[in-house]
């Protein structure tokens, strides 16, 4: 997402107008440096083995530790105020580039940071997480909801949306460090190696991935936006300037897509901000409900679930932080019933489908910018889209994406034995990172979602064109095209 | 102030606005659209099915 746009569409954070360097940039960076951080490893450099991570814990003083053992004597309280102070300094960084008050980010940041990863500790509690019957035992436990370590992140959610509906002043207060689009374009980043590692280890299957990845690509594009389009234009009477951003936003890629294709088509740059208002509502409702429709139905089509998340959850954030919990529910599931699936290949397929989904968003708006300026609303020759506009809408951070993944890939296949042993650890520690810019994410996203908007005056219409085509058509569709391509494909098992 | 004032008139334009119809530009888009995404659809299935990747 070309986030210049974005941001001079949200007056709201009026520092980025005039900011030297976009969110894309900036995610592409921060994750990048978290990854090479984390690959001193290799050379036997602990460099980020402090940062802190939770277990399923009855018992809290086990809750916490740093990732590494060589960080152990800070005990968890001690690695999650390092993690902490880490961050904001760091972020703090960020937001200083994109021109933030700093101090108003630092007051916000440290609010953000404990609610969300309180609420990440909490949803980590034996009796909500806790799956097995052994794990049960081994807690002492005699009952649990079962939602796995990663219903922590429904618990970060839950947390934000109590903010937005319950206390929207508080949630107002926050909101300089309310930044979903690029914390889950850090963790996007460092995905990339993640899902490399795993990927080298069944390079068919990845490969197969990727074939399957090209179907997302022609129906997202060619298949909802048309029939979306048409609903939005035929059954709804929006004019094309309202049609084209809200056909964008539900069925390619919710905000990016909306804003993107708003600014080819030269439509006031308010509309599709205001149609990215209900994108991230709605992407709440299909998060909350979509994996644990996954878990009761596709528990033995594992694939089709991660793309099912991947086809029909409509932001970055929100489809690959479901893909994430549908992996977690999924595996559980089959874990109870004696089968280990390796970890990362249901996530995984989720993040690739979207990342290909995404990859296309510039050439997309171009298509149309040009079908717009040249035949619908003709414009002078200076102000007619242009191909440059293909890279100035690319969704930069895919391009660190790629970059850790094809390091991460050849890290893992193309060095020697002693070297390649050592990578899955140390992206390992890069992987605790991202988990906690996935909390930050779902709590994030929480926060923005205050459902009062689906009420006010002229949000009806956007609202039921969402819903019809969202609950009506895209997510069924999507459901469909998942099973062609990924039916009765599995994850490798854990060794 | 001002934004809130533009987004509310925007808001109220939503339910006011005149229904535009569909031009031949535009229905041209929405056929060859998704009549290419249905046929590559088609065709990377039948791929999938006679020529799958193995692994």
């Amino acid at each position: 997402m070309s986030d210049t746009i974005l941001n001079d569409l949200r007056p709201q954070r009026a520092d980025a107008v005039t900011a030297p360097i976009n969110e894309d940039w900036l995610a592409v960076v921060l994750g990048l440096a978290i990854f090479v951080l984390a690959l001193a490893a290799l050379v036997n450099v602990d460099l980020i083995g402090w940062v802190v991570t939770t277990s399923v814990w009855s018992n809290f003083s086990q809750a916490l530790k740093a990732t590494s053992k060589d960080f152990s004597s800070l005990g968890g309280i001690g690695a999650l105020v390092a993690t902490y102070v880490a961050l904001l300094v760091v972020l703090s960084a960020c937001a200083g580039a994109l021109k933030a008050n700093l101090t108003r980010f630092a007051l916000a940041f440290t609010a953000v940071f404990w609610i969300a990863y309180a609420s990440w500790v909490i949803g980590n509690f034996a009796n909500f997480a806790a799956v097995t019957p052994a794990e049960q035992q081994k807690f002492g436990i005699s009952w649990s909801l079962k939602l796995t370590n990663e219903g922590g992140y429904i618990f970060a959610l839950i947390a934000g949306l109590i903010i937005a509906n319950f206390f929207p002043r508080f949630a107002e207060a926050v909101r300089e460090a309310v930044r979903p689009e690029l914390y889950i374009k850090v963790a996007i980043v460092i995905l990339g190696g993640v899902f490399a590692v795993t990927a080298a280890g069944k390079l068919g299957l990845a490969s197969s991935l990727i074939l399957r990845g090209v179907a997302a690509i022609v129906e997202a594009y060619l298949i909802y936006w048309a029939v979306v389009y048409f609903v939005a234009r035929k059954w709804f009477g929006f004019n094309r300037e309202w049609a084209a951003p809200l056909a964008s936003g539900i069925s390619i890629c919710g905000v990016s897509a909306a804003i993107a294709v708003g600014g080819a088509i030269r439509a006031r740059p308010v509309v599709p901000v205001l149609v990215s208002s209900l994108v991230v509502i709605f992407a709440v409702v299909e998060v909350l409900i979509l994996p644990f429709l996954a878990q009761a139905f596709l528990a033995h089509e594992p694939l089709v679930a991660g793309a099912w998340m991947g086809l029909a959850v409509k932001t970055d954030g929100a489809a690959v932080a479901a893909g994430g919990i549908t992996e977690s529910l999924i595996l559980a599931k089959n874990a109870a019933e004696g089968v280990n699936y390796q970890p990362g290949w249901i996530l995984g397929t989720a993040a690739t489908i979207k990342v290909f989904i995404d990859i296309f968003i510039g050439i997309w708006a171009f298509v149309l910018g040009y079908i717009w300026t040249n035949h619908i609303n003709v414009t002078p020759d200076q102000d007619k889209a242009k191909l440059k506009e293909i890279w100035q809408r690319f969704p930069k951070f895919i391009i660190g994406f790629l970059i850790t993944f094809v390091v991460g890939f050849y890290l893992a296949l193309g060095t020697p034995a002693d070297i390649a042993k050592k990578v899955p650890a140390a992206i390992g520690e890069a992987n605790t990172f991202r988990v906690i810019f996935f909390i930050l994410t779902f709590f994030s996203i929480g926060v923005l979602s205050n459902f009062k908007t689906l009420w006010q005056e002229g949000f009806g219409k956007l609202a039921a064109v969402y819903l019809l085509s969202l609950f009506g058509f895209v997510i069924w569709v999507g459901l469909l095209i998942s099973w062609i391509f990924f039916s009765g494909i599995t994850p490798p098992l854990a060794s | 102030m001002a934004q809130l004032d533009v987004r509310q008139e925007l808001q109220k334009e939503l339910h006011r606005a005149p229904v535009e119809p569909l031009l031949p530009i535009e229905k041209k888009l929405i056929g060859w659209s998704l009549t290419i995404g249905l046929v590559l659809l088609v065709a990377l299935a039948l791929l999938n099915h006679y020529a799958p990747v193995t692994f």
